[in-house]
């Protein structure tokens, strides 16, 4: 997340006097509050933290008590409301960002991110960013307003975040994620596969073994190939998408995003730089680097991330103009042997 | 020129007003493909979504052209394989006679050994490269591009045929051949007795013929 340096003072300053004051609210863990409130049989409703979820965030970090910090003494009981911080105590830049937006009149932060729940952006797969979105903003409603002006539409709604295109980050990145066949029928989807699912796939071992057959935290073009042409694991497939480098809570469409070459033209750095989402036990993800110019491989690095204008193959362009210059043989060589035999057929 | 030289109608008016749909349609389809491939370099047809637009209504009328001109010669003039697929004898002799003619005797000045009629319009190479254009790379590339226009309701059939890499390559390649027969067909219709002649009858319908021994139950006017 993106603080500015009189935040982070601020934040530590914070952070220090709670660890000096001799309060006994410093002596609650935050496993102490979870004791209850991660046990939906004694909390309900909003009350219930999912544990294994909220230690993923980084607010596990800080620990309930920093936004939580006046406690009655009486709690649970009692009439005292437990106090809880605002987000613009700690994220007031992309805070004021996100004001300036219509989308501040209707809806504030938690109702997007739940603070027991919020991961960084590098923390997730890509295609789960939409999640939010999509609790407001249809899918189909959303494909039929694009079609007024965007080409491929529904393509470009099913495999983008929306915040590639609705953000304020100028540069972007393509994140590959391992996606699995959803059923058995010969047509069937391929959707983002969970944890389990593909530590099931893998044997018990790394999720990571499945393409990274080194060993070596890094994905290079040859394992990609070797993943992709694995007959083994024909029910996996690698899909891509762009994500927004930076965060930014600026929604509104940035002009350039309306010039498909943005997007669908060669040679961006962004293009060349890709990685790799592996699913964690705790529902996050984690990114792996992957060799550079991946998705411009010919055919086998990721047979399906393709961006018209922008991963076309050298090597394929070179084979086609070879044909083309191959229909060249007849009218230039004949009709050079026409020209210099024009006398025999001057009947 | 032979004594008697006679008129025959060669190319009907569904034909000539499918020729030249599809000349204009590949043609737009070639540049419009060129810019979409590389934008950096060619903008002739102006922004980038203008191109896609335009390569998919040519590609669109392109697809419908070939359907409506296959479903006539099957059809209408019921004349498809007597025009376009090779004979036994076309293979055995033919291919060669004709071969020795463009690359051998036409340059000392020779007849060609092929007289187009209604019912036998090309000789055994043209029936060879039409039979490979027109049954195998038109078919092919208005398929692969009917798929990459839908993309998203497509996607499994995509991924059983590899993926949408191999199949924008295989879209790609084929439109590289369909181009790569532009200069040589646009060159071979300058061998009639005069560079025009194959190209009026495109676009008259008749072309003379001087072998009166040759004759058909077509449609032919002495004079």
């Amino acid at each position: 997340m993106n603080r500015s340096y009189p935040d982070k003072v601020l934040l530590v300053a914070f952070l220090w006097a709670l660890l000096l004051a001799p309060c006994p609210l410093m002596a609650m863990e935050s496993e102490d509050c979870l004791m209850c409130h991660g046990d939906a049989d004694m909390v309900s409703g909003s009350l219930v933290i999912e544990p294994r979820t909220f230690d993923t965030t980084a607010h596990a970090i800080l620990g309930c008590v920093v936004c939580h910090d006046a406690i009655g003494d009486d709690h649970p009981g009692g009439s005292t409301k437990t106090s809880r911080a605002t987000c613009l105590d700690c994220h007031d830049s992309l805070g004021h960002e996100y004001q300036m937006t219509t989308h501040a009149a209707y809806a504030s932060c938690g109702d997007c991110h739940n603070p027991h729940e919020a991961r960084g952006m590098k923390e997730m797969a890509g295609y789960d960013m939409n999640t939010k979105c999509v609790q407001c903003h249809e899918s189909q409603m959303m494909v039929e307003i694009h079609k007024e002006w965007l080409p491929q539409a529904d393509l470009h709604i099913a495999k983008l975040p929306c915040i590639t295109c609705h953000t304020g980050s100028q540069r972007y990145e393509i994140v590959l994620n391992i996606v699995a066949k959803e059923n058995d029928r010969i047509f069937s989807r391929y959707e983002l596969p969970d944890y389990q699912t593909l530590k099931e796939v893998s044997d018990g071992r790394d999720i990571l073994s499945l393409i990274d057959t080194s060993g070596d935290d890094f994905i290079s073009i040859k394992e990609l190939r070797h993943f992709n042409l694995n007959p083994e694991y024909k029910e996996l497939r690698l899909e891509g998408t762009l994500v927004p480098s930076d965060v930014s809570h600026q929604l509104s469409t940035l002009d350039n995003r309306y010039d498909c070459t943005f997007c669908h033209v060669s040679g961006p750095q962004s293009l060349q730089t890709s990685f790799l989402a592996i699913p964690k036990q705790d529902g996050g993800y984690r990114r792996v680097a992957v060799e550079q110019g991946a998705v411009l491989d010919a055919v086998y690095g990721t047979p399906d991330f393709y961006m018209i204008g922008t991963t076309r193959s050298a090597s394929m362009n070179i084979i086609g103009l070879l044909i083309i210059s191959g229909g060249l043989v007849m009218p230039v060589g004949h009709g050079l042997l026409r020209f210099l035999t024009r006398k025999n057929r001057q009947h | 020129m032979a004594e008697h030289t006679k008129k025959v109608y060669l190319q009907p008016i569904p034909v000539r007003i499918w020729h030249w749909l599809n000349a204009l349609g590949i043609v737009t389809l070639a540049v419009s493909g060129a810019q979409i491939r590389f934008p950096e370099y060619i903008t002739l047809l102006g922004s980038y979504k203008s191109a896609i637009y335009l390569h998919n209504t040519a590609g669109f009328v392109v697809a419908l052209s070939f359907t409506l001109w296959f479903f006539y010669y099957v059809f209408i003039a019921r004349s498809m394989a007597n025009i376009y697929v090779p004979k036994a004898e076309d293979l055995k002799t033919g291919l060669l006679r004709q071969a020795k003619f463009y690359f051998l005797t036409y340059f000392l000045g020779w007849e060609n050994p092929h007289h187009p009629t209604p019912k036998n319009k090309f000789n055994p190479m043209q029936k060879s490269a039409y039979l490979a254009i027109m049954f195998v790379l038109m078919p092919l590339v208005s398929l692969t591009g009917i798929f990459l226009t839908n993309v998203e309701p497509l996607r499994g059939v995509i991924v059983m045929m590899g993926g949408l890499k191999i199949l924008m390559s295989v879209h790609f390649l084929l439109a590289c051949c369909l181009i790569a027969f532009l200069p040589t067909h646009v060159y071979l219709t300058t061998l009639g007795r005069t560079p025009m002649e194959h190209i009026k009858t495109m676009w008259t319908g008749w072309e003379d013929e001087i072998d009166v021994a040759e004759e058909d139950e077509g449609r032919v006017a002495l004079h």
